[in-house]
């Protein structure tokens, strides 16, 4: 692959003499394959380098999102409140490196892993670090989205019907994707759709997959990269709460969101930062969504697998491991289970 | 065949685990690694224990068919289609699985059905295909912690 993304910087940036060197996959990526290299360039008589990363279509994967859509608010971002790494090119050309892709700088000196902020030096720093992650939560539900990127690649839906339009997307995809029934998420959609939320306090950019590990960090707690937007959307600010909550990303083990912090320090956190009211009601209704949602990404994932689309072996890993633990995380939201 | 199929997998996943991941040179290698010796854990038991937890629940789910076939309403044909499942010819786990689906696609229906009606029947009937939901999670359970 170092070839053709050298012949693509050579042609895009533009420059002469494009080396690629240190290109490498990295673990995790699930819905979409992510590399790093760096690159050295000449151009207007100097000589240059940066650090990149590729985001590369996979033939078939946890989930298919829109790239665009994700490039769109990654744009939206940039030179914002909320951190994140600058968009290069958006490549709709499967041709080049073997699937569409876009390519954007690399931030460095960070750690994003989801088990360091359990041992030192991260472990010392959880409350910096979770106030931070809520402090940004609060800018994006915030985020003026009009007249940005966004307005181009996503709809807002009513403030009353937010949650219809997501529940309809999820229970679809669920509908076309599951290998088996699944009689606890369709008990959930059937209480999701008798118990609706209190309408959306604003519309606002939802990331979509908000916690601990898509975010870069540093040994002090602070943040400087928000990655990951491929479920962003717009739509109900406490959904992004809600899903940092859910017991998937408990990374301790021990109940707290993202194993940084407790679930009313997070709320508290995010109230003040994002100077909305976290309704109970409207919290439930979204861990309830949440659950939901997880499970048409696992199931997504396992289809592919089964199909024999992909042989990438984290989509058998997540079905196997997360299926059933995310049935039994509904049932303990619902209050069946302890 | 012995030694057994559960028990070689075991033996492979700790291979994978502390004499191969720690020859391969990239982090996305050696995750690859890490996930098959996971999967290769988890399959251990799902060998071993398939075709029981499934020939349990299939009967489990047909007694709840049958039992609510009276409450289930408008989804009485549906119900009653499920009910009529023939049973799986063999043992082959995905025999098994296609009667566990078509069982289940039943207790979906019935479940729509009692949960929105208020009879004490039907609110009790609600509660044991719950209970049985809570089960089938814990059928579903891996003993196997990894990660």
């Amino acid at each position: 692959m170092e070839a053709p993304l050298a012949r693509y910087l050579e042609a895009n940036l533009p420059a002469e003499n494009v080396r690629v060197t240190n290109l490498f996959r990295i673990p995790g990526g699930a819905s979409r394959e992510t590399w790093m290299f760096d690159a050295t360039w000449s151009g207007d008589g100097e000589e240059h380098s940066q650090a990149f990363v590729v985001r590369k279509d996979p033939p078939a994967s946890l989930l298919e999102t829109d790239r665009e859509a994700e490039y769109g608010f990654y744009s939206a971002f940039w030179n914002s409140g909320v951190p994140v790494p600058r968009m290069r090119w958006l490549e709709p050309d499967a041709s080049i490196i073997g699937g569409p892709f876009f390519i954007m700088d690399r931030i460095l000196g960070c750690e994003s892993n989801t088990r360091a902020p359990q041992a030192p030096p991260y472990l010392a720093v959880q409350p910096e670090m979770a106030r931070n992650m809520y402090d940004i939560l609060g800018i994006i539900a915030n985020f003026e989205w009009r007249g940005t990127a966004i307005e181009r690649v996503a709809e807002p839906p009513a403030a009353e019907t937010a949650w219809e339009k997501e529940l309809a997307h999820w229970e679809g995809i669920i509908n076309v994707q599951e290998l088996s029934p699944q009689p606890l998420m369709r008990a959930a959609i059937r209480w999701l759709r008798a118990n609706p939320p209190p309408p959306a306090q604003r519309v606002g950019v939802v990331h979509g997959d908000y916690r601990v590990g898509n975010f870069l960090y540093r040994e002090d707690g602070s943040i400087h990269g928000i990655v990951d937007w491929e479920m962003a959307h717009l739509g109900d600010p406490v959904e992004d709460l809600a899903w940092s909550l859910n017991e998937s990303w408990q990374w301790a083990k021990d109940g707290r969101p993202g194993g940084i912090v407790d679930r009313e320090t997070a709320i508290t956190l995010w109230e003040r930062a994002s100077g909305l009211r976290a309704d109970p009601a409207a919290v439930l209704w979204w861990e309830v969504f949440s659950h939901v949602k997880c499970q048409g990404i696992w199931i997504t994932g396992a289809r592919s697998f089964q199909e024999g689309r992909t042989n990438e072996l984290i989509l058998p890993m997540v079905a196997y491991s997360l299926i059933n633990a995310q049935d039994q995380a509904l049932l303990r939201t619902l209050g069946r289970i302890a | 065949m012995r030694p057994d199929t559960s028990r070689t997998l075991q033996g492979i996943a700790i291979n994978l685990l502390t004499n191969v991941i720690a020859e391969v040179k990239t982090p996305f290698g050696q995750q690859t690694v890490g996930i098959a010796a996971s999967l290769a854990m988890w399959i251990a038991e799902e060998t071993e224990r398939g075709a029981d937890r499934l020939v349990v629940e299939n009967g489990v789910t047909r007694e709840i068919l049958a039992d609510g076939l009276a409450l289930a309403g408008t989804a009485r044909a549906a119900v009653e289609a499920a009910a009529a499942t023939p049973a799986a010819p063999n043992f082959r786990i995905s025999s098994l699985q296609s009667e566990n689906d078509s069982l289940r696609r039943g207790l979906i229906a019935l479940h729509a059905a009692v949960e929105s009606n208020p009879s004490a029947d039907a609110q009790s009937m609600n509660e044991r295909i719950w209970a049985e939901l809570i089960e089938s999670t814990r059928r579903r359970q891996f003993q196997a912690r990894i990660g």
